[in-house]
């Protein structure tokens, strides 16, 4: 079987062990790098679409994404070389965290394994995350987007003391601020400055590609 | 567990298997598990269900929820590591449950514990919760108006969004003065409409710990012991941290009849909704083994929906509440997440249906929150009250589950389409006349056409 294929079914069933061998392999050999990556990010996205249509699981979405991130992480020597010579963009870069003071993990990570298996590169800060560490990481990986998720109430205003502390010190311009969270509403994006709002995961993919092409 | 067990419980954060962090622990430990768990005990909806009959399935959840947190344990987030907790250790805590607590007081005072399948004898405990924040202006009418019905056993009040004009932030100094300041409307509310003594289940404005530990005081806010309930969360999954230990610790030092409040989501790690009614199931026992907790709020909800009343989540939990019901004395609240808002048709159609799923099977109501838990001020007591006197009427018929199960399906048929469509309703200052403290006329027309709906279905209210 073509060793993309074999990859591709290993990512898909969240083989992780067998995703790694099998892209050593392919580090080795002549393929285009491009065309694995295409092929990952396709059967990603296929993912995508099935949780979407609760056809399938976030395990099954987690499963892969670590199957999928341990891969390109094999294959990132052969990925910077080949699209440092062809000149190719790169992937848009997401932010994500849940915002200080806040606990809730879930709802961030469901976002940033839908934008994954849609082609972005998602740095995950996990929750709790205080301001400036939003702001420097995002920095650190020159961020186009940065996602704040709040599941109480009582964490939504760390949304909008992000955003001032954004501008305060003088990042606000360099990066795109999406919000999310049950309590969250696009009511209250447009009060803090937010630049996207989505009812859910779902819609957030569709939000971070708009504004991921504002920042292009 | 038992509270002479308590800090054995605490030290187990010290000396559990380590994982890196959460997404580790549920990589590498939770989803392989549940994924056994839900094979070898053949955990399966059939779809067409609505609410269980079946016994023997419930029984089965049981077993495979208790096997699940017995192999899973607790990720304890500052620990890096996982609370296990052995099977003998289980069985003790279960063992030491005390079937019943009498809470509130004087005229109040109410008991609240366990309940069987069709039960015929222990009457639900009517828990009043809008579980959505009011504003400031208001807030204390508002528990006044909730205070004001006629079947309330206990509130679990309106939150505060503001305090002097200032956002509640969470672990700043607006969340634990929002905190107090809801404590003191409280009491307040309770005296001045003649219930001074009702449980309530304070303060939900507080989420820290020590929002929490300020608001206790027994003169003029949370008070101890019975008076009042408590809650400390169960974090989506299977995870808790130093400070849900501390708010765990607290209510016990203080006496209180207190509650763990935990919500599986559908969607989410659990996978399917099999996986989803095991571990809701855990939570119970997780609950009283980790918390020492009284009872649990059960709020398993839709990943997209964040509502409680879809086909799948009423099936949960009426197998829940079975599962529960017949095999332990762990007391349960289901919580009551709608759609909907206040002022719309829908919004009955979905608390009539949650009313007549977990009613038959055991459970206690909790509710009504709304509009998917949004909007400030977008909750009203005459949607809980359908609710309730929904959940009453069912133990007064002695609806059976397979009676109930027929309703479910004729209402679900009137909603379940419009579950994906914005449906928000009413403010309740649209919905009341805040000075008077009462539903507008146009409010009580529509309330009373709903129940002759729902009498023509077959739920026969007595008044």
């Amino acid at each position: 079987m073509n060793k993309i294929i074999q990859l591709r079914e290993a990512v898909v069933t969240g083989d992780s062990e067998q995703a790694i061998n099998i892209a050593k392999e392919l580090l080795e050999s002549d393929i285009s790098v491009k065309d694995v990556v295409d092929n990952l990010t396709e059967a990603m996205q296929e993912l995508g679409e099935k949780f979407e249509r609760f056809e399938v699981f976030l395990p099954e979405l987690v499963v892969a994404a670590d199957a999928f991130i341990s891969a390109m992480e094999i294959l990132k020597p052969k990925i910077d070389q080949e699209y440092a010579a062809t000149g190719a963009a790169k992937k848009p870069t997401v932010v994500i965290g849940t915002v200080s003071g806040d606990y809730h993990e879930i709802g961030k990570t469901v976002v940033g394994l839908l934008l994954q298996a849609n082609g972005f590169e998602v740095v995950d800060l996990g929750a709790d995350v205080d301001h400036v560490a939003f702001i420097d990481e995002a920095k650190k990986h020159k961020a186009d987007i940065v996602g704040l998720s709040a599941l109480m109430t009582t964490t939504m205003p760390a949304q909008q003391e992000f955003i001032k502390i954004a501008m305060e010190a003088g990042v606000r311009d360099k990066f795109k601020i999406m919000i999310g969270g049950a309590p969250t509403s696009r009511e209250w994006a447009e009060e803090i400055g937010a630049d996207g709002w989505a009812f859910d995961a779902f819609e957030a993919v569709e939000v971070a590609k708009q504004l991921a092409a504002r920042t292009a | 567990m038992s509270n002479f067990r308590m800090w054995e419980v605490f030290g187990k954060s010290l000396d559990g298997p380590f994982y890196r962090d959460q997404n580790e622990y549920i990589i590498k430990r939770f989803i392989p598990i549940m994924k056994d768990v839900i094979k070898k005990y053949e955990i399966k909806w059939d779809r067409e269900t609505v609410v269980n009959t079946d016994d023997k399935f419930a029984d089965t959840v049981w077993n495979a929820a208790k096997e699940f947190f017995i192999r899973v344990g607790v990720y304890h987030q500052n620990a890096h590591r996982v609370m296990e907790f052995s099977e003998e250790e289980v069985n003790e805590v279960l063992e030491s449950l005390e079937p019943e607590y009498t809470v509130g007081a004087g005229h109040d005072q109410r008991r609240l514990g366990i309940r069987s399948v069709e039960d015929g004898v222990h009457r639900p405990f009517h828990l009043f919760s809008p579980d959505a924040n009011f504003s400031t202006d208001i807030h204390k009418k508002a528990c006044m108006a909730y205070l004001k019905e006629p079947l309330l056993d206990g509130l679990c009040a309106p939150l505060l969004e503001d305090f002097m004009g200032r956002k509640v932030t969470s672990n700043a100094p607006t969340e634990v003065a929002a905190a107090m300041e809801h404590a003191m409307n409280l009491r307040d509310a309770q005296r001045l409409v003649g219930r001074p003594d009702v449980y309530t289940v304070s303060v939900g404005t507080a989420e820290t710990d020590q929002a929490q530990i300020a608001a206790a005081n027994p003169s003029w806010g949370v008070r101890p012991q019975h008076l009042d309930g408590r809650m400390v969360s169960i974090l989506t999954e299977m995870t808790t941290n130093s400070q849900m230990l501390n708010k765990s610790f607290h209510y016990r030092s203080y006496g209180n009849v207190f509650g763990n409040l935990a919500g599986a989501v559908y969607g989410g790690y659990a996978g399917g909704i099999e996986g989803t009614l095991i571990l809701q199931t855990a939570y119970a026992i997780e609950g009283a083994c980790l918390y020492g907790s009284i009872w649990t709020l059960h709020f398993p909800f839709h990943l997209r929906w964040q509502s409680t009343t879809t086909r799948e989540l009423l099936w949960l939990q009426s197998v829940l509440s079975q599962a529960i019901a017949r095999n332990s004395r762990l007391s349960f609240f289901n919580n009551l997440f709608a759609n909907a808002g206040p002022g719309t048709d829908q919004v009955y159609y979905e608390s009539a249906a949650h009313a007549l799923a977990i009613e038959p099977s055991g459970g206690h109501p909790w509710g009504c929150a709304t509009c998917r838990n949004k909007f400030t001020d977008r909750a009203t007591p005459l949607e809980s009250r359908f609710y309730h006197e929904t959940a009453r009427a069912s133990f007064r018929n002695r609806i059976s589950r397979e009676k109930a199960n027929e309703i479910c399906i004729k209402l679900l048929e009137k909603y379940e389409e419009n579950i994906p469509i914005d449906n928000y309703g009413k403010t309740i200052q649209e919905v009341y006349d805040m000075d008077k403290i009462v539903p507008r006329q146009e409010y009580l027309d529509q309330f009373k056409r709903m129940k002759e709906e729902l009498a023509e279905l077959g739920v026969e209210y007595p008044y």
